[in-house]
């Protein structure tokens, strides 16, 4: 059984990690990560709706 | 260096079928908006065309959306932004890179070690617990940054989250995220602000670092004074309804339908340093206050915390205490006091569109009674 990560995953927006299990030529198992963090949710938190907006926009 | 003739811009060009004379073209903007004189032009031709080999570019992404990759890939006429990728060698961009993985990486660090490379920087980097909050290959972004960083020739932080922590360090900044000057201090760092960066600046950086091997002159806050230098009020196409006291009081009012001043709708030209009137965007097509709404200064450090909607206190425009007579005998007057009587007549029309935002009535007739007397 062998496991293969790949990152970054390019040509795409954004930081993305794969990692998959492969057991005889079959993937057993997989896992995708998301390896960025802002926090967007908590920034927007107790704001002026009338803004969210523009900052939604560049998630 | 020796010339690599496989790399050489004139056979690109040719090759892309992009005319010398579009080529001149292109130099001759460029030079315009680095607001240098026209004889600069030759030069930058001259570097464009003799520039020895590609100058390599590491292009990393932090905390960021793609929006400054987009913005400069954007370039829709051949001869802005291919020009520039022609010259240059981009070895590493995650968003549009072929290879990924270890063979990514791998194509980085051969390019950093050998050093004198540009670093192009998109995104905000996290500092609370040790970076964790982004991490690339397994490595956080403080340690691929300060890899990447070692032996470059410069580094250019684009946008506003890698110049001053844009989005991610909007209150309360989850993340602690900061831009690229607090952590790169051996490296000249040049900010390029804005949300996003402006494709016509970044490729002006670039031709004048190729140019003059140098960054351009920058303000106290290493922005580039070619497209930092002027308030936004101060070339805004609507700045004459201000003077006029013609503002747009309700979004789809008369004042908004015939384009008037957005001032009390919380525009915040008159803090913001950037030449968006002037180059626009989009090829030059429009730009935010000629669409209609406010500008929402993303040049300047922190606009995130700023109320969107509300207007900001003026203070470049303020009317001073007292005003030189305003008319002065034509003999008498040499050259120079005429540009000064020029710029008070200046100030007086400001101030009349001051006053009047501040209350209109009382103090607008004020203001006019000064410039009368």
């Amino acid at each position: 059984m062998a496991k293969i990560a790949i990152d970054p995953i390019t040509r795409i927006e954004g930081h993305l990690r794969i990692e998959v299990e492969v057991d005889g030529g079959q993937v057993t198992d997989a896992w995708a990560s998301s390896t960025m963090f802002r926090g967007i949710e908590t920034i927007l938190k107790g704001r002026d709706p009338r803004g969210a907006w523009l900052m939604t926009q560049r998630i | 260096m020796e010339r690599e003739s496989n790399n050489a811009l004139s056979d690109v060009l040719a090759q892309k079928g992009i005319s010398r004379r579009n080529f001149l073209k292109f130099c001759t903007a460029m030079t315009g908006a680095l607001a240098l004189p026209s004889v600069y032009t030759p030069r930058i031709v001259k570097a464009l065309e003799e520039a020895p080999k590609r100058t390599p570019v590491v292009w990393l992404e932090f905390q960021d959306c793609a929006g400054c990759s987009e913005s400069f890939l954007r370039a829709s006429r051949p001869t802005a932004g291919e020009v520039i990728l022609d010259v240059l060698s981009v070895d590493y961009h995650e968003t549009i890179m072929a290879a990924s993985g270890h063979l990514a990486e791998e194509a980085k660090k051969m390019t950093t070690d050998a050093g004198g490379h540009l670093v192009i920087v998109e995104g905000a980097i996290p500092l609370a617990e040790d970076g964790l909050h982004c991490c690339i290959g397994g490595r956080t972004a403080i340690d691929i940054l300060e890899e990447a960083t070692a032996k470059a020739a410069a580094v250019i932080a684009v946008g506003s989250c890698a110049t001053f922590g844009g989005v991610p360090k909007a209150s309360p900044n989850p993340t602690n995220a900061v831009g690229v000057m607090e952590l790169v201090k051996n490296v000249p760092v040049l900010n390029l602000s804005g949300c996003p960066v402006n494709v016509v600046n970044l490729t002006a950086t670039v031709v004048h670092f190729l140019t003059f091997g140098a960054l351009p002159a920058m303000d106290d806050l290493g922005r580039p004074l070619f497209a930092h230098g002027a308030l936004i009020h101060d070339n805004c196409e609507r700045r004459g309804h201000f003077d006029k006291g013609e503002f747009v009081t309700a979004w789809g009012d008369e004042g908004h339908r015939n384009g008037w001043c957005l001032y009390q709708m919380g525009c915040k030209g008159p803090i913001a340093y950037h030449n968006c009137p002037t180059v626009r965007w989009n090829d030059g097509l429009n730009w935010p206050v000629g669409g209609g709404h406010g500008c929402i200064a993303c040049s300047e450090p922190d606009f995130w915390d700023r109320s969107v909607y509300e207007p900001v206190a003026i203070q470049e425009v303020a009317p001073p205490a007292s005003f030189p007579p305003a008319q002065a005998e034509p003999e008498a007057m040499s050259s120079g006091s005429a540009a000064t009587v020029g710029a008070v007549a200046g100030l007086v029309v400001g101030a009349v569109g001051a006053a009047a935002v501040v209350g209109r009535g009382g103090s607008e007739d004020q203001a006019e009674d000064q410039a009368e007397s």
